[in-house]
């Protein structure tokens, strides 16, 4: 893997204001293949938005997004930035594999259908073939016995796992998670968290952005605390969340959740 | 005294008899004749208490004066609708004349206007039938185009409008604010009188089709456009999400979800769509309208109206149960 030496994804100095808020404020990172990379902070402290943004979900105002080395989402013309064409966008965001707090299941679709939609629509793979790909999916997140429901029979973390399995559908390269424990009562956080952590032990580059604490602390590699629109502080979890913390803000923080 | 008053009696007898015959023979044409001039001046009642003057014949008498008398009261209460006394004028005769064959068939006649008309109805109806379902199939021809070309018309006008490109949403505006704000039928009366001022002259039913077609295309596209746009926005971004395009997540995704909420909307437009047809009719295209209205001009005959009413509510009926089936098979992923 000469990839070690490459970082899989590059953020330089990316910028996102709404009207007369910065949500997210020149930020640097760089995400080496098979991190587990874990962003907290509170609310309104821009993690949904940065992640958002690495999937041009949202159009950044400033800075690059380089994946694979290569300059992604945008293009200059006559000097100004554009967004890049829906094709090459689209091709980027098959290649991250993206899950919601909200899940957003396709509910007119079978849980089968939800997780073969990508293959079969966006990378036209025949019927049979996607089928079989979202099967296998399915067996990885233990929802076989669903494949014939339609979402709305479902628990919340099945549908969380459901939509674990239609990103991964996909084949992506990396996944981003947004809050995927937060819509979900207490209980059903372990099934999502144990699909996560199952991905995370097949090697799968990912960048979680998460109120959960315990789970930062046992999966991540690295973990940042945003706020502000701000990286404050980076470092293992060990480094983050030891008493010696000395960054006020992170301990009254870290101090309300545990 | 003896003499005199034998010879009075005499005379009295004559003159008795004299008179009474006299007056009797004079009594019935004199009173005929009163009643006739009485009828020409329009007092009918005066006229018939002449005429019941008129005595029942004592047995061997003439019963012509009686029977005329009677029979003509009969004519004349049957013509105030007063049915049950003009029987009653036919029953005194027939109660002496079983057998009078004037009596028994007005008596009939007047049966037949008492009894129900449902069977002249059912003749009307089988009467005018072909016609009106010859003017039905138009009707519904007319109504299945539309409804098949306005919900693409429709879709197109949403997804203009709620495009990005300005001259598209424009474009969509301006056909919504249009063909909304006019009356259909002035828009029929542009594409089928106007249009061959023009050099473009076109059927009924291709005017009637492009005419309806836009008019319900303009009201489905906002009707569309809303639905569209009440799909939670996580749908979109979550296909957009797995690597589609914003045409294959419309296809895929949105726009299935909104077939659901589309259908009582649309429902009530399409129900107001059977009715509007009636509109065509102005443009010499004969439906189910223009063919009741033909019937009853033709025979004056409100029963070709009151069928067209029913036909148009089987036609709405039939369309409403159509449409809810729809709707919940549209929404059968929703059950828990």
């Amino acid at each position: 893997m000469n990839s070690a030496s490459q970082p899989l994804l590059t953020l330089e100095n990316i910028t996102k204001r709404f009207k007369d808020l910065t949500a997210v404020n020149g930020i640097n990172l760089e995400v080496s293949p098979g991190e587990k990379l874990v962003i907290i902070g509170p609310s309104g402290s821009g993690k949904s938005t940065l992640l958002r943004s690495i999937n041009l979900l949202e159009e950044i105002d400033e800075g690059t997004i380089r994946f694979e080395g290569r300059e992604v989402g945008y293009v200059m013309r006559h000097g100004k930035r554009h967004a890049d064409r829906p094709q090459a966008i689209s091709a980027l965001r098959a290649e991250i594999g993206m899950v919601f707090q909200h899940f957003h299941l396709f509910p007119h679709m079978t849980v089968l259908g939800n997780v073969m939609e990508g293959p079969l629509t966006v990378q036209c793979k025949p019927a049979d073939e996607a089928r079989s790909i979202a099967d296998g999916m399915l067996a990885k997140v233990g929802l076989s016995d669903k494949r014939d429901v339609f979402p709305a029979t479902l628990s919340g973390g099945q549908k969380q796992r459901v939509a674990i399995a239609r990103a991964l559908a996909m084949h992506p390269k990396m996944m981003l998670f947004d809050e995927p424990t937060s819509a979900l009562d207490p209980e059903l956080v372990g099934e999502v968290f144990d699909a996560i952590h199952t991905l995370a032990d097949e090697g799968m580059t990912m960048i979680i952005v998460t109120h959960h604490m315990g789970f930062a602390r046992e999966l991540a590699d690295r973990v940042i605390f945003m706020d502000g629109g701000n990286f404050l502080a980076e470092g293992t979890p060990e480094e983050l969340f030891s008493k010696g913390q000395d960054n006020e803000r992170i301990r009254s923080f870290l101090n309300r959740l545990l | 005294m003896k003499y005199v008053s034998s010879r009075a009696l005499v005379a009295l007898f004559f003159l008795c008899t004299l008179a009474g015959t006299c007056r009797g023979a004079m009594d019935y044409d004199q009173l005929f004749r009163q009643s006739s001039d009485l009828m020409a001046q329009g007092d009918l009642d005066g006229a018939l208490t002449l005429l019941k003057q008129v005595p029942a014949p004592a047995p061997g008498e003439d019963a012509g004066p009686f029977v005329s008398s009677r029979m003509q009261a009969a004519r004349i209460l049957a013509s105030q609708e007063e049915t049950d006394k003009a029987l009653a004028a036919c029953q005194e005769v027939l109660r002496l004349f079983p057998d009078n064959s004037e009596a028994r068939n007005f008596v009939a006649a007047l049966k037949d206007q008492l009894r129900p008309k449902w069977h002249t109805v059912l003749a009307d109806t089988l009467r005018f039938l072909p016609a009106l379902g010859r003017g039905a199939m138009m009707t519904l021809l007319l109504v299945l185009c539309t409804m098949l070309v306005s919900p693409l018309g429709g879709l197109l006008i949403a997804l203009g409008r709620i495009s990005t490109l300005r001259p598209v949403s424009g474009l969509c505006w301006f056909i919504i604010w249009f063909f909304r704000g006019t009356p259909l039928l002035l828009q029929l009366f542009f594409i089928y009188y106007g249009l061959p001022s023009l050099g473009i002259t076109l059927s009924p039913m291709t005017a009637a089709v492009i005419g309806l077609g836009l008019n319900y295309s303009a009201y489905l596209g906002e009707i569309i456009r809303g639905a569209i746009q009440s799909i939670d926005h996580g749908q979109m971004e979550a296909a957009k999400a797995i690597g589609m395009s914003y045409g294959q997540a419309m296809r895929r995704v949105i726009i299935p979800q909104t077939y659901k909420r589309l259908m009582p909307p649309v429902g009530n437009e399409f129900i107001a769509l059977i009715k509007d047809t009636a509109l065509v009719s102005t443009i010499a295209m004969v439906e189910l309208m223009r063919a009741a209205d033909q019937l009853f001009n033709t025979y004056f005959n409100i029963t070709a109206l009151v069928l067209a009413a029913m036909i148009y509510l089987v036609l709405t009926t039939i369309f409403t149960f159509i449409f809810e089936k729809i709707e919940y098979r549209a929404g059968i992923y929703e059950q828990r």
